[in-house]
């Protein structure tokens, strides 16, 4: 694994070259016929102080670009989107207690669903590194 | 976030972003430093430490002339008419014809022909018109002098904060009883416009104005001291445990959006009914004699829905009934669970009883609290 570290308005940011990203500042890891997703370090670093987790039911089906937890900073509440299609089949249940992990290792420890995918040409149609470094640069949403 | 450049920025702003690389953000139409190592972490060193917000981005004006007691009993729904020379006259509230609140103050009581006031950033402009407009009315004799870019300000919080000032060979400020203010002193060899024990806190603590020069060697010497920088965020967190009221969450001008300034429970005698004669009378004890469809309250929620924050906007229910909405609400890292502020049909704000919040279409129990929700505060020295 390795890390690039990019400046977007002034702010430095960490970002993973063996991952793939969305617009929506999740990061997605191919595990053979799963992903395991999470938010991205510049994500936790616009949300600031993370707080509360709701993470959806283990077994739920859900499509790429749903809405299927939500992420309380002390400032805002953020949705998780789906990084691809498919069936919830692991969350993250420590982030309950310790919603601060989302903060402090967001690319490791601080994971928050695995999903098994129903159609795997989702992955491969996700951001590079490179994209997301130049969505962030451009600050968009 | 191109919009920043429209941003006012306070007179500190260079020491903030450059010196002490604040993340900043906006408040109030003003770029204020919002955090600088971590909300939660800021947040308890106020309750137990010494934390320093630079509050810069406040109004700051003088109200001179031979009327400004008449003028501030015309405005305000406390006699002002009570406070003594360098007293705050402890918070009081402006409304407008339908006894909604235009902002709340402390006006600092020189002499009864000057006299200082803090507005809240994002009404400094209304209501500096607001008072030049009711002199104007009146034909009251007085001078309004807008001093919010002349001087910075800060407010050094928390229960360690008299030990900081002691080892920057201030301890004299001991001397000050809470609301009590003095001006022209000296703190770490720099010129103090006004020191004043007060904050919006809860705890202990001291709130400095001075010029620019003067207030960033000051904020120097007191985090050489052992001071922290704490950021406006935390600020927010810290209100809402005590209960204060912030604009545009628990007040307003709207009455199609704000209850009156009845359901508020402003306390601390903010507004006293032997007081005759001020804008908003009228309506407010017509409020009085019918008596308030809405009541604030705290919220707190149970242990095992700590992480269930409660924001503003979300609906309050008891069985199927919409009872009320919340207002603010925070995770708070010194309780440990989410606490928030709420307005509570009056039927139905029995203190100690359990109510529902709607988050995303889940209920969630929280506990209906008098204030402050932190216990032992304020602290008053």
């Amino acid at each position: 694994m390795s890390v690039v570290e990019f400046e977007a308005a002034g702010k430095k940011y960490l970002v993973r070259t063996d991952l793939k990203y969305t617009k929506t500042d999740e990061w997605a890891k191919k595990e053979d016929n799963k992903v395991r997703e999470g938010i991205t370090d510049y994500a936790q670093k616009e949300l600031k102080d993370i707080v509360g987790v709701e993470l959806p039911e283990v077994g739920a089906e859900v499509k790429k670009g749903e809405a299927i937890g939500a992420l309380e900073s002390v400032k805002a509440t953020a949705d998780l989107y789906a990084t691809v299609s498919g069936k919830v089949v692991e969350v993250n249940e420590r982030l309950l207690e310790e919603p601060e992990l989302l903060n402090k290792d967001p690319y490791g420890e601080g994971w928050i669903v695995v999903i098994e995918m129903s159609d795997p040409k989702e992955y491969d149609e996700l951001l590079t590194p490179e994209a997301y470094i130049e969505k962030c640069k451009k600050g968009e949403h | 976030m191109s919009v920043e450049h429209k941003l006012l920025r306070t007179v500190l702003w260079d020491f903030q972003v450059k010196e002490l690389n604040a993340t900043m953000g906006e408040f109030g139409g003003w770029e204020v430093p919002m955090m600088y190592t971590g909300i939660m972490k800021e947040h308890m060193i106020v309750r137990t430490d010494c934390g320093i917000y630079d509050v810069s981005h406040m109004g700051r004006a003088r109200i001179t002339g031979p009327d400004a007691v008449p003028l501030f009993q015309k405005v305000f729904t406390k006699d002002i008419s009570k406070t003594k020379e360098y007293w705050m006259s402890g918070p009081t509230l402006a409304l407008n014809e339908y006894a909604r609140v235009k902002d709340d103050e402390m006006p600092y009581k020189i002499t009864d022909e000057e006299w200082l006031i803090v507005p809240n950033a994002p009404y400094r402009e209304k209501m500096l018109k607001h008072f030049a407009k009711v002199a104007k009315e009146n034909g009251f004799k007085v001078k309004i002098e807008d001093l919010t870019f002349k001087l910075g300000m800060i407010a050094v919080q928390g229960p360690k904060t008299v030990e900081v000032f002691e080892k920057i060979g201030a301890g004299w400020v001991d001397d000050l009883r809470t609301l009590q203010f003095r001006m022209n002193e000296e703190i770490a060899g720099q010129k103090v416009f006004l020191i004043s024990r007060s904050g919006w806190t809860g705890e202990d603590g001291f709130e400095i104005w001075a010029e620019p020069k003067a207030m960033v060697e000051i904020y120097r010497a007191l985090l050489k001291a052992g001071a922290k920088p704490v950021g406006i965020i935390c600020r927010d967190t810290i209100r809402i445990e005590m209960g204060f009221v912030l604009g545009g969450h628990e007040y307003g001008e709207d009455p199609k959006e704000f209850p009156p300034a009845n359901s508020i429970r402003y306390g601390l005698g903010a507004i006293d009914w032997n007081k005759h004669g001020f804008i908003g009378e009228d309506a407010l004890r017509a409020y009085r004699r019918e008596g308030v469809r809405w009541i604030r309250v705290g919220i707190r929620m149970r242990k095992r829905h700590a992480r269930a924050i409660i924001r503003q906007g979300y609906k309050l229910y008891v069985e199927d009934q919409c009872v009320g909405w919340v207002t603010s609400g925070t995770y708070s890292p010194y309780l440990k669970t989410t606490v928030g502020q709420a307005y509570v049909d009056s039927r139905y704000a029995i203190f100690g009883d359990y109510i529902e919040v709607e988050i995303r279409g889940k209920r969630y129990e929280g506990r209906i609290l008098d204030f402050p929700l932190v216990p032992g505060r304020p602290i008053v020295k």
